[in-house]
């Protein structure tokens, strides 16, 4: 069987061809088509690396005695910035290297902003009936809609960090609640900003 | 030869355009040449050649004042593409 190249397409395209070659046609195109649109690491460092800070700010503005003056200035500034910037970044990213519409990407981007506006819900609406329980109930969330993305897109480090996130977030109603906040850095990090990393370090291999 | 494969999609630039469409919702033009990397005349007879046959749908816009071409697979197009990809199964793998 003659090795079939879907780049040299040009003269070729009313010639017989083999069904193998027709198969390697259709899993090439399919497979180029899907690097082309996958969205790299990026997006995920900056939301692990801004969970991780606005958590481990509010620690020192407690020791600092500062908690009460600016800890919800604190979150009520980062994490919509971060949502503005997510939001401008990926419509950007978009256009600039014409990115075309995936059922995928738009499941993953619904999973997203619905997970981001259900845990603004909880956090203001609902914050009083939650209570304690609003750490690890955040951490089950995002385990969730991080599990549900590495299952989509394959790439296995995404996945296995989604489900450390899910039992750290179990192991979490365990722990005394002053100690919530070192779970979610440490969810943080190896939920988004590891995989994060190791999904950029692919990208830029091709290996994803 | 190959006499059930459906002769629209036996093409080998025609069969990249609809493995390119069945793994997106919609795209335009330039992905398409930019992802079958064919010289951009081969690509438009080839849109033109599915589109005669119902499997695509073709939308011509103007972006930016540019012109945009926005192509889709239709009902008809994803059930030849299945019933191709069967057929090319019982060529490889015959009973």
């Amino acid at each position: 069987m003659c090795h079939i190249n879907i780049f040299n397409t040009e003269n070729m395209d009313e010639k017989n061809f083999t069904p193998e070659e027709s198969l390697s046609i259709i899993s090439k195109t399919i497979e180029e088509t899907r690097k082309k649109i996958q969205d790299n690491g990026h997006i995920m460092i900056l939301w692990g690396c801004l969970i991780f800070t606005v958590i481990f700010s509010q620690y020192m503005l407690e020791l600092l005695g500062l908690h009460k003056k600016f800890d919800i200035v604190w979150t009520c500034i980062l994490f919509p910035l971060g949502a503005i910037y997510t939001f401008f970044y990926t419509r950007r990213k978009t256009k600039k290297n014409n990115i075309p519409k995936t059922v995928l990407g738009i499941t993953i981007e619904a999973m997203g902003w619905v997970f981001g506006l259900n845990v603004l819900v909880l956090a203001t609406v609902f914050n009083n009936h939650i209570g304690n329980a609003l750490a690890p109930v955040i951490m089950i969330l995002l385990a969730m809609t991080i599990i549900v993305i590495g299952l989509s897109i394959k790439y296995k480090p995404l996945t296995i960090g989604g489900i450390i996130l899910n039992l750290l977030a179990f192991g979490t109603f365990w722990v005394n609640p002053a100690y919530y906040g070192f779970s979610l850095m440490f969810g943080a990090i190896v939920g988004l900003i590891i995989p994060g990393i190791l999904l950029n370090i692919a990208k830029k291999r091709g290996n994803v | 030869m190959f006499s059930d494969l459906d002769p629209i999609l036996h093409s080998q630039l025609r069969l990249s355009i609809v493995s390119i469409l069945m793994t997106v919702e919609e795209t335009n033009f330039n992905f398409i040449k930019d992802a079958t990397k064919a010289a951009a005349g081969n690509v438009s007879i080839q849109i033109n050649k599915l589109q005669e046959a119902g499997y695509i749908n073709v939308k011509k816009t103007f972006k930016n004042n540019y012109p945009n071409t926005t192509v889709s697979l239709t009902e008809k197009g994803r059930n030849a593409f299945e019933e191709y990809v069967k057929n090319l199964q019982k060529y490889i793998h015959p009973k």
